[in-house]
C-alpha cells in the first residue's frame, strides 16, 4: 500500500509546505539511489495559496481547468481520468509530480460544502492512481476545513510540523485529536498520527530546546517525534530560487535534518522485514 | 550563498549516506518493499496488454490494429464480436447479444450432438463465460503486470493474464449488471525485476501454449540473449521473430540451459522445431495459430515452398490430417527429382500422364474405394484429389498458354 502523507496543523507559518516539498522530493531522491525502480512521488497542494506548487513548478496560474479544483468538481465517474490528466512534473526532479492547487480552492469549499460524498472527493480518485507512486505527500491549508478533512481522509499517516513555542505545544494535543475524530468519525482505519516534526529549532533559544526536551519527555507527544528542522536562512533563499533546500545547499543543517526525517519516513513506511 | 559547484552529487551523497546509515545498515534482515511484487487495484485504462506476448488472444487485423493505437479496448471488442457474428451468421447459428453464445441450461430444445465452433466463436464464448464468472465470483487470481510509466504517462504492461483483462473489458462494456469501479486487481513487477525468462516462464508453466506461440516464445528468447528487444511501441510482426532464425542455440552455449528451461523444459531437437515454425509464411503461421495446430503437423509443412504451406495447412484443418498424413504429403514432392535425361520430364510424370489415357475404362466408385484403400482415410483420399484438381487446373492454364 502507498503511504500517503499530509502535513497539517491549523497553526499557519510552522513549515507545512517547506517540509511537504521537501520530505517529497527527499523520499523520491532516496529511493532513486536505493535503485527502487518506481521512486516516483506525488505531491498534492491543497493550500489554495499555492505555495508548495509555486516553489516545485515556478507556477501559480493553475485554474479551472487544470487544478485540485477541477478534480473537486469532476464528477465522480470522471474524476481519476481527469486527475491523472492535472497532475504535471516538478521542475525539481522529473520523478516528483505535484498535483497544483488555485486560488479557486477557496471558492471550492463553499461549493461542495453540501455536494454528498464531498469529503471522499480527493481520496476516492486518488486510491485508483496512488499505486503508481512510491509515497504521495499533501500539504495542507492553515485550518481544519473541508479540504484538511478531504486529506486526513485520503491519508495514511499524518505528520504535524510544530514550532517549539509554548502555544504550539498546547495546541498540539488538539491537532491529534482531530485526527483522531476523522479516523473515528470518517472511518479512516488506516490514518494515523505518523509523527510530529519540530520546525524552525534555534539552539541558541533556551525556550526552544526546553520545549524539545519537554517534547521529548512526554510519555506519548515524545515517541511520536520523528524529525527536528533546525532553523535555517538557506530554506529561505530556496524558496526564492523555486529550489528544494537540498540543492540549495546540500550540506546546511536543514538539508542534513530533511534528509534524515526522508529516511524515518522511508524506514517507517517502505521496509519490511524478512529475506532478500 | 549556496554553493554551485557539483550539486547533484553533493544532494545524492547526502541522500545516500542518511539512507545507507538509517535504513541499509540499521537492521541487515530489512529491505524496502518496492523492490519486491505488491498487489494493487489498479484502473484497467491504465494496463495494456503485451504486443510482444506470444500467446495473442485477439485475431490478427485486430491485434494490429490495437496495438497500432488504431482501436481502443472497447472497439477492438466490438470488432472481434461483430467478426464472430459474422462467422456465426454463415454457420446458421446466429446471435444478437454476446450471452447467447453461452448454452442454456433451461432451454431442452437444444440438442446434444456437438456443433464445431469457429476459432473466433470459441475465443468469444470463452472470453463471455470468464466475463461472467469473474462478474458473479470476482476476479480470484491478478494479472501480473510490469510497471513502464515513463514521466507522467501510467502504463502498466500485462506479463500475463491477457485473456482476464479482455474479459474484464467485455463485462464492463458488453454484460449487464457490472457494478465494480473500472479497476483489475493486479501484482505489480517493477520494471528492473521483468524479464523475458520469466514471462516464458510463467507462459510455458500453464497449458494452452500453441505451437506458433511457442514458437514466438522461443525467439523472443533467443533474441533477449543477443541484446535484441522487441519494438517498444507497435505490433510485433513475424518478421522480427524470424530475426531468431539467424541464431542457433550453439550460438548461445551459455545460455542454453536457461532457454530450454524457460521453454518449460523441451530437449534442445524441439526448440529447433519450434523455431523453424518460424519459416512458415504469415498467411500459414496465422492459420496454424487460430486453430491451435500442433508442432508434430507442422514441421513437415515447414519444408514446402511458401505458396504451399498455407494451402497444407489449410487441409490439416478442413480434414483433420494426421501428423503421418501431412509427412506422407509434404514428402511427395522430394520424387520429383528422378528426372530423365533427354527432357528434363520425371518417371513419374510419364506415369501419370499414361494413367490420364485410362480414366475412359475406369467407374468412379471404383476409383473412390481404391483411394480410400490406398490411403486409409477418406479424408486423405478427399485431400489427395484435392491436390490432383490442382495439378488438372494448372496442367490446363499451361495448355492454353501453348
Amino acid at each position: 500500500m502507498t503511504p500517503v502523507f499530509v502535513l497539517t496543523n491549523h497553526k499557519g507559518g510552522v513549515g507545512k509546505s517547506t517540509s511537504a516539498t521537501n520530505i517529497a522530493y527527499g523520499i523520491s531522491q532516496m529511493l532513486a539511489q536505493f535503485g527502487v525502480a518506481n521512486h516516483r512521488v506525488l505531491l498534492i497542494d491543497t493550500d489554495s495559496q499555492g505555495h508548495a506548487t509555486l516553489v516545485t513548478t515556478s507556477r501559480n496560474d493553475f485554474g479551472r481547468e487544470d487544478s485540485l479544483y477541477t478534480v473537486l468538481n469532476a464528477d465522480r465517474k470522471d474524476a481519476t481520468t481527469i486527475l491523472k490528466q492535472c497532475i504535471v512534473a516538478s521542475e525539481w526532479d522529473a520523478n516528483l509530480h505535484v498535483l497544483p492547487a488555485s486560488p479557486l480552492l477557496e471558492a471550492a469549499e463553499r461549493e461542495l460544502i453540501a455536494v454528498p460524498g464531498a469529503p471522499y472527493r480527493l481520496s476516492e480518485p486518488l486510491s485508483q492512481i496512488a499505486s503508481h507512486y512510491a509515497a504521495v505527500v499533501i500539504d495542507t491549508r492553515p485550518s481544519f476545513s473541508l479540504l484538511t478533512e478531504m486529506s486526513l481522509i485520503a491519508a495514511t499517516d499524518a505528520l504535524i510540523p510544530i514550532e517549539p513555542r509554548y502555544l504550539e505545544t498546547v495546541g498540539l494535543e488538539s491537532v491529534v485529536n482531530k485526527i483522531e475524530s476523522i479516523r473515528q468519525g470518517w472511518r479512516c482505519p488506516d490514518l494515523k498520527v505518523g509523527g510530529i516534526v519540530v520546525t524552525k529549532l534555534d539552539k541558541r533559544m533556551k525556550g526552544h530546546v526546553e520545549m524539545l526536551d519537554g517534547l521529548k519527555a512526554h510519555p506519548v507527544l515524545g515517541r511520536l517525534l520523528c524529525g527536528v528542522i533546525p532553523a535555517n536562512e538557506a530554506v529561505a533563499y530556496a524558496h526564492h530560487a523555486h529550489k528544494s533546500v537540498y540543492e540549495y545547499n546540500p550540506e546546511c543543517p536543514a538539508s542534513q535534518a530533511y534528509a534524515v526525517l526522508a529516511a524515518q519516513l522511508i524506514k517507517k513506511t517502505m521496509v519490511i522485514r524478512g529475506g532478500a | 550563498m549556496a554553493k554551485k559547484a557539483d550539486t547533484p552529487n553533493r544532494i545524492n551523497a547526502l541522500l545516500q549516506d542518511v539512507g545507507q546509515m538509517m535504513i541499509l545498515n540499521a537492521d541487515p534482515t530489512e529491505r524496502l518493499q518496492d523492490t519486491h511484487l505488491r498487489v494493487e487495484n489498479l484502473p484497467i485504462q491504465l494496463v495494456r496488454p503485451d504486443p510482444a506476448q506470444p500467446r495473442r488472444v485477439l485475431p490478427e487485423t485486430i491485434y494490429q490494429a490495437f496495438h497500432q493505437q488504431h482501436l481502443t479496448p472497447y472497439q477492438a471488442l466490438k470488432e472481434l464480436v461483430q467478426l464472430v457474428q459474422i462467422a456465426a451468421r454463415q454457420k446458421g447459428r446466429p446471435f444478437t447479444h454476446v450471452l447467447d453464445l453461452l448454452p442454456n441450461p433451461n432451454d431442452e430444445t437444444e440438442t446434444d450432438v456437438p456443433v464445431t465452433l469457429t476459432p473466433e466463436e470459441i475465443l468469444l464464448r470463452d472470453l463471455v463465460n470468464l466475463a461472467v464468472t469473474i462478474r458473479d465470483d470476482g476476479q480470484v487470481n491478478p494479472l501480473t503486470v510490469v510497471d513502464k510509466s515513463e514521466g507522467m504517462a501510467h502504463i502498466y504492461q500485462i506479463e500475463t493474464g491477457e485473456r482476464r483483462y479482455w474479459a474484464t473489458w467485455l463485462m464492463m462494456e458488453f454484460l449487464p449488471g457490472y457494478q465494480g469501479d473500472g479497476s483489475i486487481p493486479c501484482i505489480i513487477v517493477p520494471s528492473n525485476r521483468a524479464s523475458v525468462f520469466r514471462q516464458a516462464k510463467e507462459n510455458t508453466s500453464r497449458a494452452g501454449l500453441n505451437a506458433i506461440a511457442m514458437a514466438r516464445q522461443s525467439a523472443l528468447l533467443v533474441l533477449a540473449v543477443h541484446g535484441i528487444r522487441p519494438p517498444l511501441d507497435g505490433p510485433v510482426s513475424n518478421d522480427f521473430y524470424r530475426l531468431a532464425l539467424e541464431f542457433t542455440l550453439r550460438d548461445q552455449r551459455e545460455h542454453v540451459n536457461d532457454i530450454l528451461a524457460a521453454m518449460g523444459g523441451i530437449t534442445r531437437s524441439y526448440f529447433s522445431y519450434y523455431k523453424s515454425l518460424l519459416r512458415l509464411s504469415d498467411e500459414a503461421i496465422e492459420l496454424a495459430d487460430r486453430h491451435n495446430i500442433d508442432e508434430k503437423r507442422l514441421r513437415y509443412v515447414v519444408s514446402l515452398p511458401s505458396e504451399a504451406q498455407t494451402e497444407m495447412v489449410r487441409q490439416i484443418i478442413d480434414f483433420g490430417l494426421t501428423s503421418a498424413q501431412v509427412k506422407e504429403l509434404c514428402s511427395e514432392g522430394d520424387g520429383a527429382s528422378d528426372v530423365s535425361r533427354n527432357d528434363g520430364v520425371s518417371k513419374k510424370t510419364r506415369q501419370l500422364v499414361k494413367l490420364i489415357r485410362s480414366t475412359i475404362d475406369t467407374e468412379p466408385s471404383q476409383v473412390a474405394h481404391a483411394l480410400v484403400e490406398q490411403e486409409k482415410s477418406v479424408h486423405m483420399a478427399t485431400a489427395r484429389l484435392n491436390e490432383l484438381r490442382e495439378l488438372l487446373i494448372q496442367v490446363e492454364e499451361f495448355l492454353n498458354d501453348l
